[in-house]
């Protein structure tokens, strides 16, 4: 009986971090974990988080679309999709509908939100070659408030931040807030 | 004789950008007291009541908001967002401040409402008792009337890009009546609202818009039109559509006439999603058996040529005023500018020195621009001065600067132009019927109005002209073309108009050089080539006459006064075979035209003598 207590006490621990693990890792859309960051080693690594009922999300499509295509090779870019209620199949819909071509992730427990400090949707973060939170926030400054858009953007952080971090260097800016749905109201 | 066409300017406009109001909280004082909630805020007992009321209209599937409010989860979803647009007033979007003149339909939050709104999201947005919940807010599914009389649908779809600037698509709809009916209400369905900002419906009697489409029903694009009427047929009605705002039953005596061979324009603006769109709207149209006995129409100030905004200028004032000739009751207002408009303000002043704010618009947002309609008609008597006063942000602040950095700005259709509008709708009341139209009062008034503000104003002179025609004023008017024509001398309306107005004297020689112009500028003229053929028979050119009369019947295939000119001009040249044609084509259109029947008897009288 001690014995059997002492191996349930050996294994509990493993037992309860793997079901931690299994909950609060992304998924790609097979359900599949995938630390995104970590697969990369040595990659620029860029998140971009969307909400599928985020009109500021859906309009960005196209900007996301055009910058992934122009730094294919070089860099990963990852659509995460934060809201727990979304499933795969509605993920895949939104994808098809929004003409990516991009790997989407599903983050329902907000590791990834966490990991690159996203506030809302859309929201970039650039991951440099080690791996390091080189730059988050905006995409540029298309949006000045909600509703409140200018005909074209004059800034581009997100473009400006992976030029900085496939030269090597840091971005002049780290953070800027931008625009669009608040990921906090998903919780 | 086709009379002359007075070109009844461009109605709307449409232009486009993003808004929001940033705006401060314009709407104190007015509202009634809720008392402040002592307990926690709850969604089911305290939110779910205003969301339902003034959100959910929109926020459903299916309406222009682009998700829906409809249960706790759907708010709790969005409760930061909603704290924010609700608290800058972004939401509900209305954008006049409060006024003591109040409009229909008013979409305004108190202040006590957006407290409570915040409160709530701080507080952790909790649910709340269940029991608390106020039943669904009931919506009436498919037309807001029931089956309309008759229900128009886009020809073609509009493929909307992914992405890009806003985007201006006009879609006609022939209507298709035998006969002049009479609509007392119009549902627009613009399409996928979600993506539609506001749509505008034009009335086009004479298949004016259908030169612009490359082929039939493929539309055309641009956000203003102009629209020709035929005689003195000035606008009348606000047909509008904005995101939330239920379709609207004319007062009776104000239906808007439709006739056979109207088409109806609509002005859709549109804005990108980030993913490819089809857009096809459709309009339901509701008559009356009885036909219009109030006569309304849109007057419009402008003070476009006063717009040459400097870079960099934070606050230009442009402003413009009309004494009314008459009095009226005022319906309507519609007030527009472009992306560098700030602050827009209307106000009258009575003759007896009363000044009342008809709208003011602290925080100007193209995107949201709209009709507002008045709960009840505000008189204004003759003599009331009606001043419009807008100021302009031409300054890098004003992220909606289409232009970094700014650059000077002028007055102009193109979206990167500046406008100055205030459009009215007023109802002449209190005016003796005997005296003729009073409308046309008015139309003179406005005309000499913009004439004294630019005299290179083309159209003003151009409408002067005509209205001083149709009262018989014919050197006065002639006057006026001439004034029109010298600003731009080969303008086919206005040439058509002096040739017409000189074939009226009983100068058809001198009306030839401008109805040439005017058939030459424009080849698929109607009017010009109908009236040149005049002046040639008038001259005794019956080759050339026909010739004219010919174009003008391939033009319009079903006009019979054509088909029996061109029959006249045929016989005159001995073609008695083909004149007989004409003429019987044109008894085919209308056998009561007792003119082509005299014709035709006296052309068979001749041949038979032959």
């Amino acid at each position: 009986m001690p014995l059997r207590s002492c191996f349930q006490l050996a294994i509990l621990p493993a037992l309860l971090g793997c079901v931690c693990f299994a909950q609060s890792s992304a998924t790609d859309l097979n359900g599949r974990q995938f630390d995104p960051v970590k697969s990369n080693p040595g990659k620029v690594v860029v998140l971009i988080f969307v909400r599928r009922d985020c009109p500021v999300s859906g309009r960005y499509a196209p900007t996301i679309q055009r910058i992934s295509g122009e730094h294919e090779s070089a860099i990963r870019f990852y659509l995460v999709f934060p809201d727990k209620a979304d499933s795969a199949d509605q993920i895949r819909e939104y994808l098809k509908n929004f003409r990516y071509s991009l790997p989407a992730l599903r983050d329902p427990s907000h590791v990834l939100v966490k990991q690159a400090h996203a506030q809302i949707t859309p929201e970039a973060a650039v991951f440099d070659g080690k791996g390091r939170l080189a730059y988050h926030g905006r995409i540029d400054d298309l949006y000045v408030a909600f509703g409140r858009a200018r005909q074209s953007p004059t800034t581009h952080e997100l473009e400006d931040a992976i030029a900085a971090a496939l030269a090597g260097h840091s971005p002049a800016k780290q953070e800027v807030a931008g625009v669009g749905c608040y990921i906090s109201d998903l919780e | 004789m086709k009379l002359a066409r007075i070109a009844v300017s461009v109605l709307f406009v449409a232009l486009l950008a993003l808004i929001c109001a940033a705006a401060g909280d314009f709407g104190a004082g007015v509202q009634s007291l809720q008392s402040r909630p002592a307990h926690t805020v709850t969604f089911t007992r305290d939110i779910a009541p205003i969301i339902f009321q003034n959100c959910a209209t929109c926020h459903r599937p299916g309406e222009s908001g682009p998700f829906p409010l409809l249960t706790y989860e759907d708010v709790k979803k969005h409760a930061r967002q909603i704290e924010i647009v609700t608290r800058t007033r972004f939401m509900p979007p209305w954008l006049p401040a409060w006024q003591d003149l109040k409009f229909a339909d008013e979409m305004r939050l108190s202040n006590e409402q957006i407290a409570t709104i915040k409160r709530w999201v701080e507080e952790g947005a909790p649910q709340g008792n269940p029991a608390d919940l106020p039943p669904k807010p009931k919506f009436t599914a498919g037309w807001q009337f029931g089956p309309p009389d008759l229900v128009l649908k886009a020809a073609k779809p509009f493929l909307l890009p992914a992405s890009g600037s806003d985007m201006y698509w006009n879609f006609i709809f022939p209507v298709p009546i035998e006969r002049t009916r009479w609509m007392k209400a119009i549902e627009i369905r613009p399409g996928d609202k979600q993506f539609i900002h506001h749509a505008n419906v034009l009335v086009d009697r004479l298949e004016n818009s259908r030169q612009r489409e490359k082929t039939p029903g493929a539309g055309f694009e641009g956000m203003e039109i102009k629209i020709e009427s035929e005689a003195f047929d000035p606008d009348s009605h606000f047909l509008f559509w904005k995101p939330g705002t239920a379709p609207y039953v004319e007062p009776d005596g104000m239906a808007l006439r439709l006739d056979k061979g109207t088409d109806l324009v609509l002005n859709v603006h549109m804005q990108p999603s980030g993913k490819p769109e089809l857009i096809q709207p459709s309009i339901g149209i509701y008559f009356t058996d009885h036909p219009a006995t109030k006569f309304p129409m849109l007057l419009q100030l402008q003070n476009d040529r006063k717009l040459n905004i400097p870079a960099g200028d934070k606050k230009f004032v442009v402003d413009d005023q009309l004494t009314l000739p008459i009095d009226v009751d005022l319906l309507a207002i519609y007030p527009h500018a472009h992306y560098l408009g700030k602050d827009l303000q209307a106000t009258a002043t009575l003759p007896d020195g009363n000044m009342k704010t008809l709208i003011h618009i602290p925080q100007w947002d193209l995107n949201w621009q709209a009709v507002y309609r008045y709960q009840e008609p505000v008189f204004l008597p003759k003599g009331t001065t009606v001043h419009m006063r807008y100021v302009y942000d031409n300054s890098e602040n004003n992220p909606l600067n289409p232009n970094h950095p700014p650059q000077r700005v002028t007055g102009g259709n193109r979206a990167r132009d500046e406008m100055a509008h205030l459009w009215l709708q007023v109802l002449p009341v209190n005016f003796d019927p005997k005296a003729g139209d009073p409308r046309m009062i008015l139309q003179e008034a406005l005309a000499r109005h913009n004439i004294e503000n630019d005299p290179e104003d083309f159209e003003s002179h151009y409408n002067l002209g005509a209205m001083l025609q149709a009262r018989g004023k014919l050197d006065e008017a002639k006057a006026e073309y001439e004034a029109a024509l010298t600003i731009r001398s080969e303008d086919a309306t206005a040439n058509n108009a002096l040739g017409a107005a000189l074939i009226t004297e009983g100068e058809p020689q001198q009306a030839m050089r401008y109805l040439r112009i005017a058939a030459e500028s424009s080849p698929n003229y109607f009017d010009a080539h109908y009236n040149l053929g005049q002046a040639l028979t008038a001259t005794e050119d019956f080759s050339g006459a026909a010739e004219q009369f010919a174009a003008a019947v391939r033009l319009r295939p079903d006009d019979a006064d054509a088909h029996d000119n061109y029959g006249s001009a045929l016989a005159e040249l001995g073609k008695f075979t083909e004149a007989e044609a004409q003429f019987e084509r044109a008894l085919e259109i209308n056998p009561k035209h007792t003119l082509a029947r005299e014709n035709l008897e006296q052309l068979r009288g001749a041949m038979s003598s032959h």
